[in-house]
């Protein structure tokens, strides 16, 4: 079914035939001023035929060295890209992935074993024993120890000295 | 002069020949193409744009669209329909960019006639301008004017109904729509342009 402005548009251009057009033209209000109408239609098509069509393309030669210009460059710069990328997928072979994900799976296995091992306490000794040597004089106390019982798990240390003949003057327990 | 153009190159080789030495790679097939058509092409542009820059930059935009998808060209419909379908997409793209950077007013088909400067009547009953020349100038200008206020895909059929004389369903390919909208968009653009030209046609 077309609308009215199909219809008006095919009955213009002289498109309307048969039953379509007596029908059309039927259903006219006002037939004299229709044909108006389309007589300024038809000028206005002429005007625009005889004002518009005639405007030439300048340097039409200068126009096709362009776009061929254009076209190689384009055409160049495609290749260059996809030499590129060939490059590129070259490197990235079969072996030399696996061989870079074997090595990576390694690099993975060994450090987590590491940090692991690291946050596994439970396997030292539940009394960590420090000895401090720094703060006795060895002229003054020989067989002066230092030691520090630390149980993490309790938060408590203890400081252990043995034989000292007396404390450094400097020293504070902080 | 199109018309020579066209001539010569058919004689020489058919389209299809050229289209498919072009999908080959042959930049020479393609200039015997766009030696057929550059005119053409170039004087649908202008009508549109107004502008001999830009409807040369246009028409060179829309070529190098054309051999990129050459490829994809499969002969259903002849070459011309098929570049004009770019040349349309391109051009009308090109125009809705401008008017939104422009603010817009120069496709607004809600512009009354009351609004069109009655000054710029440039067709006088009698003798006031001396030489034809200046008066076709201004006539052409003032068709300008007036394409201008029609929205890109308005000018668009109009144009290529007038002055390329495609018919309906070759519009309608090339702008990738039915040709009940052509059929109706060529109702308003005519309408509109009648109202802003009357005085133009009536007294050419």
């Amino acid at each position: 079914m077309k609308t009215f402005e199909e219809k008006w548009t095919a009955w213009l251009d002289d498109q309307l035939t048969g039953s379509e057009l007596s029908q059309f033209e039927a259903s006219l209000p006002d037939k004299a001023a229709a044909e108006a109408e389309k007589a300024g239609s038809k000028k206005l098509g002429e005007l625009l035929k005889r004002e518009l069509s005639a405007q030439p393309l300048a340097n039409e030669e200068f126009f096709s060295h362009q776009l061929r210009e254009r076209i190689i460059q384009e055409t160049r710069e495609p290749v260059r890209q996809s030499t590129g990328e060939t490059a590129t997928y070259r490197w990235w072979t079969v072996p030399r992935l696996l061989w870079v994900g074997a090595a990576s799976l390694a690099i993975f296995v060994v450090f987590t074993l590491g940090v692991m091992h690291e946050k596994n306490p439970a396997e030292e000794s539940q009394y960590l024993t420090q000895i401090l040597n720094a703060r006795v004089d060895p002229v003054v106390s020989p067989n002066a120890t230092v030691s520090i019982f630390e149980v993490k798990q309790d938060r408590v240390t203890v400081l252990w000295t043995e034989g000292l003949q007396s404390l450094p003057a400097d020293y504070a327990a902080k | 002069m199109i018309q020579t153009e066209a001539t010569l190159a058919q004689s020489d080789v058919s389209e299809l020949d050229l289209v498919k030495r072009c999908q080959a790679g042959d930049t020479e097939a393609f200039d015997a193409l766009v030696t057929r058509y550059r005119t053409r092409v170039f004087g649908m542009i202008y009508n549109m744009v107004h502008s001999e820059q830009d409807a040369w930059d246009l028409a060179q935009d829309s070529f190098l669209k054309a051999w990129k998808s050459i490829g994809r060209f499969r002969g259903q419909s002849s070459f011309y329909t098929w570049i004009y379908r770019i040349v349309m997409n391109v051009t009308i793209d090109w125009l809705r960019k401008k008017q939104v950077k422009g603010g817009g007013t120069e496709f607004d088909d809600a512009i009354q006639l009351t609004q069109v400067d009655p000054a710029s009547r440039t067709v006088p009953k009698t003798e006031a301008l001396p030489h034809k020349a200046m008066e076709r100038d201004e006539i052409r200008v003032r068709i300008e004017k007036a394409i201008a206020q029609l929205s890109p895909e308005h000018r668009a059929v109009i144009l290529m109904k007038e002055i390329d004389d495609m018919q309906y369903h070759e519009i309608a390919e090339a702008l990738g729509c039915s040709i009940g909208t052509v059929m109706s968009r060529l109702f308003y653009a005519r309408k509109k342009l009648q109202n802003l030209l009357r005085d133009v046609y009536e007294n050419v």
